[in-house]
């Protein structure tokens, strides 16, 4: 590839890429360096291959690298099925270096060599500062309503609830835990009772902020035959007559359908 | 001097960013649940858009000007897409591809089994491309999504522009053409949802600019553009359907006119033979199902369409939500409707122009432009399958399509409209508030008026987070249990698929929809559920927790999602009796292997 500088350079930038995203372990790093790697890479080594030493104006030369390395992801995803050990970060961090380095090879063959010589940069036009911090205010705008679409904000009129919910602890269905989580606009107080049996029974004072879960786990001794009915039932504190969630198992669970 | 100002590219960027904010500051509003704010919403989508339309019009700017608008136009009305979301997918099929692309991610291998759509995972290409960006990164499929949809975007913004530049010989005429396409009613939201057609369909138009280009190239160069044309075909044959019979169908279309009109260009039938042959395969080895999905929605259409014409039954009210099962929602507005309807003349304008020039032009001898010719009366045709209560999905989605010609033979129209004399910038003016107008009327035609807003999924109180119903229920399955099998209303599925990970049925295939609606519990029902092994079935009061675009968010006080079914819906497991295992707001799980 001597002599193809940008041959070299998308073969250096895809392994670079395709180290980063493997092997680092923060995700916006790992994103900078995946998404060269997965849209633009890929297809330009294609292109080139394709093109050799054809004239391509530039815009539709990058508008057809992305298309072509989308079209890439998606074929090369249908290979890696074929293999064993499927589509990976491994398997993809080896894939796409591999096909921008055969790609770009094949580019380097195809080439004139002449074409070393009067391929040159595209002169890329130098806009005026007033443009540039026009569009650095334009970005900062976009960016400020694309981080307002992602915060939740308050919403009185939405009507919030409280959530009950009753798992075994695990296999031996020995214990069970015993959620309560608050989705309440407010500071909510609750009496949890839980009954095991016709004798054991827990009661919990429950105190939740908007958006917390307390978890409570509750033994239930195994019984020599039969199964153990268990009642979780959640009073909220001003109502405390009314029953406000229930729920109930009977364990140990069977396997069958009623 | 200062008109030059206002039209340069940065400023109308700088208009797209505060267009863009508008937008998403009306959605904030929405999530808020104050009310009303849709006028924020269509000014800041008229902010973003008209700028861009009123310089395409323009003489002035050159090649890559045009080319940089257009993708501007692509990216701010992706960007009203996104700021509809907040974190999470939010449209009903982009639960069911997000669960693809994360069983991909965790089982690292294709065609796994997807409850709500089983054909889904037999078209993988836009999961698969995905789960290389969240394996690559540690994003989820959202975060990774985003990026490949948005990248297949902006690649059909200049395709599209390439393709109209090579098949009219004019950039200017190229850039409207883009800009009338996003009038079509699937170009705001529809087109940009993580879904199969999100990416299939601007391959589609990448194969069809390469081949434009291909048929312009000297002869050494057509081998090189055959390559993206080949990997195209394989490409969208193994990621949607419908377009890669789309494809087919133009090729075989193609290759047709070019025997019939004796064109001297190679004939493109091996093209034609590869799409054919490459679709034809896929269905047979691969995705079978699809048969079984596709084929009785068109069948139910040419019936309803056959039924409608005859007068055996009513036509289909426009502007009106079909569903039975969901709750009362608000009808589109008179103006709104309007609007619409306004859209679909000012295009029938343009197109009837539009098809006048070309008649007297050298281009109607080109097979492809004849073909994009038929495409635009196709479109009206297909306009009229709205009216078919069975038929108006399939005209809806074959409109996307169709457009391409509308937005072809548009720029002729516009040409006319534009050609140089007096008063030139009072007829750009008029042209721009038309486009604006078909962009507008496209949107309130492609998504129902009460969702052009977001609503609330998640909101805050006291500082912290809180969930939906539907949300929370999906949060804590995917907290606690793993992978299990649900019976759940539709809405309610179909987050517990995704973010909830569950394997979660809904609908009528097989029919939970009665068994989770109806308040008695019929003898069919547990033998079913236990047939389909699904244990956890979730019992949801709230009406429009089968509406797979409105069950899942917040019930807002006065607003929305307070209508409840009969409590027996509830009941009826509980008197079974079965264990239950969450009770939160309206909705209760239960688990029928846990019994006395």
């Amino acid at each position: 590839m001597r002599g193809h500088r940008d041959l070299k350079l998308v073969c250096l930038a895809a392994v670079l890429c395709a180290l980063v995203a493997a092997l680092v372990p923060w995700e916006i790093v790992r994103l900078v360096a995946a998404v060269p790697l997965t849209l633009f890479l890929p297809g330009y080594a294609i292109v080139a291959a394709a093109f050799g030493s054809r004239e391509l104006a530039p815009p539709k030369r990058i508008v057809l690298s992305v298309g072509t390395s989308l079209m890439t992801l998606v074929l090369g995803a249908f290979v890696l099925n074929i293999f064993p050990f499927g589509l990976r970060t491994a398997s993809w961090a080896v894939l796409l270096p591999l096909v921008v380095v055969a790609a770009a090879r094949g580019a380097a063959l195809r080439r004139d060599p002449a074409d070393r010589r009067a391929r040159r940069r595209t002169a890329i036009p130098r806009p005026a500062p007033a443009s540039l911090a026009i569009v650095a205010v334009a970005v900062l705008i976009a960016g400020a309503a694309l981080a307002l679409a992602q915060k939740p904000l308050p919403a009185k009129n939405a009507v919030g609830y409280s959530a009950l919910w009753m798992l075994p602890t695990d296999s031996r269905e020995e214990a069970v835990a015993v959620g309560v989580i608050s989705n309440e606009h407010d500071y909510t107080s609750y009496r949890l009772e839980v009954n095991v049996g016709n004798s054991q029974s827990e009661t919990y004072r429950v105190h939740l902020y908007p958006g917390e879960e307390e978890v409570y786990e509750v033994d239930v001794p195994p019984r020599p035959s039969g199964r153990t009915h268990v009642v979780a039932t959640l009073y909220r504190k001003g109502r405390p007559e009314h029953v406000y969630r229930r729920v109930n198992s009977w364990l140990p669970r069977q396997t069958t359908f009623p | 001097m200062v008109q030059a100002r206002l039209e340069s590219l940065p400023v109308i960027a700088l208009l797209a960013a505060v267009g863009l904010f508008l937008c998403s500051l009306a959605n904030a509003l929405a999530r808020a649940t104050v009310a009303p704010t849709e006028l924020i919403y269509w000014v800041g989508l008229l902010i973003i858009a008209l700028p861009i339309f009123f310089r395409l019009s323009s003489t002035k700017p050159g090649y890559r000007e045009r080319l940089g608008l257009v993708l501007l136009l692509g990216l701010a009305l992706y960007g009203v897409k996104l700021v509809h979301d907040s974190i999470f997918f939010t449209f009903s099929d982009e639960f069911v591809h997000a669960f693809n692309a994360h069983n991909i991610a965790q089982y690292h291998h294709l065609y796994h089994f997807n409850p709500a759509i089983p054909t889904t995972p037999y078209y993988p290409g836009l999961e698969g491309a995905t789960s290389s960006l969240m394996m690559l990164t540690g994003m989820s499929s959202y975060g990774a999504g985003i990026f490949v949809v948005g990248a297949a975007r902006l690649t059909f913004m200049a395709a599209l522009f390439f393709l109209f530049a090579r098949l009219s010989g004019s950039a200017r005429g190229a850039g409207l053409g883009v800009a009338i396409y996003a009038g079509t009613s699937n170009f705001l939201f529809w087109g940009v949802q993580f879904s199969y057609e999100s990416l299939s369909l601007p391959l589609l138009v990448v194969v069809l600019m390469a081949f434009a280009e291909r048929e312009e190239a000297p002869k050494a160069s057509r081998g090189a553009w055959a390559v993206p044309i080949v990997l195209g075909i394989l490409a969208i044959t193994i990621t949607h359907h419908l377009s890669s019979y789309a494809l087919a169908a133009i090729f075989v279309a193609l290759a047709v006119l070019y025997r019939v009109m004796k064109v001297e260009r190679p004939n493109p039938w091996p093209f034609a033979l590869l799409s054919v042959g490459a679709a034809l395969g896929w269905l047979l080895i691969a995705a079978r199902s699809t048969t079984g999905y596709l084929f009785p929605v068109l069948e139910e259409a040419i019936k309803a369409i056959v039924k409608t014409a005859s007068g055996e039954s009513a036509p289909r009210t426009l502007f009106h939500q079909a569903s039975t099962t969901a709750e009362v929602v608000a009808s589109t507005p008179l103006a709104a409707r309007a609007v619409a309807l306004l859209a679909v003349a000012a295009l029938a304008a343009l197109i009837f122009l539009g098809l006048r020039v070309l008649r007297r032009r050298d281009e109607r001898r080109e097979p492809f432009v004849i073909l994009l010719g038929i495409g635009a009366l196709a479109f009206f045709a297909a306009l009229t399958l709205r009216f078919a209560p069975a038929a108006w999905e399939t005209g809806n989605r074959a409109g996307g399509y169709f457009f391409l010609g509308v937005a072809f033979v548009g720029i002729y129209g516009a040409a006319e409209f534009l050609r140089r004399g007096p008063n030139l910038l009072r007829r750009r003016v008029l042209l721009t508030g038309a486009l604006g107008v078909v962009l507008v009327g496209g949107a309130i035609s492609g998504w129902p008026w009460d969702i052009q807003l977001a609503r609330p999924l998640q909101a805050t109180a006291d500082g912290s987070e809180i969930d939906s119903e539907s949300l929370a229920l999906a949060e804590w399955a995917r907290e606690r249990l793993d992978g299990s099998r649900f019976a759940a209303p539709e809405a309610t599925a179909r987050t517990l698929l995704a973010p909830g990970g569950q394997v979660a049925f809904g609908g009528q295939g097989p029919d939970i929809e009665d068994i989770v609606d109806e308040p008695q519990l019929e003898s069919w029902q547990l033998p079913l559920l236990e047939k389909h092994h699904l244990p956890y079935v979730v019992a949801d009061r709230r009406l429009n927790s089968e509406d797979t675009l409105r069950g899942m968010y917040f019930t807002v006080k006065d607003q929305y999602g307070s209508e409840l079914r009969e409590p027996g819906v509830v009941h009826k497991f509980a008197r079974i009796p079965v264990g239950r295992v969450w009770q939160g707001g309206h909705l209760s799980v239960f688990n029928l292997e846990d019994r006395p």
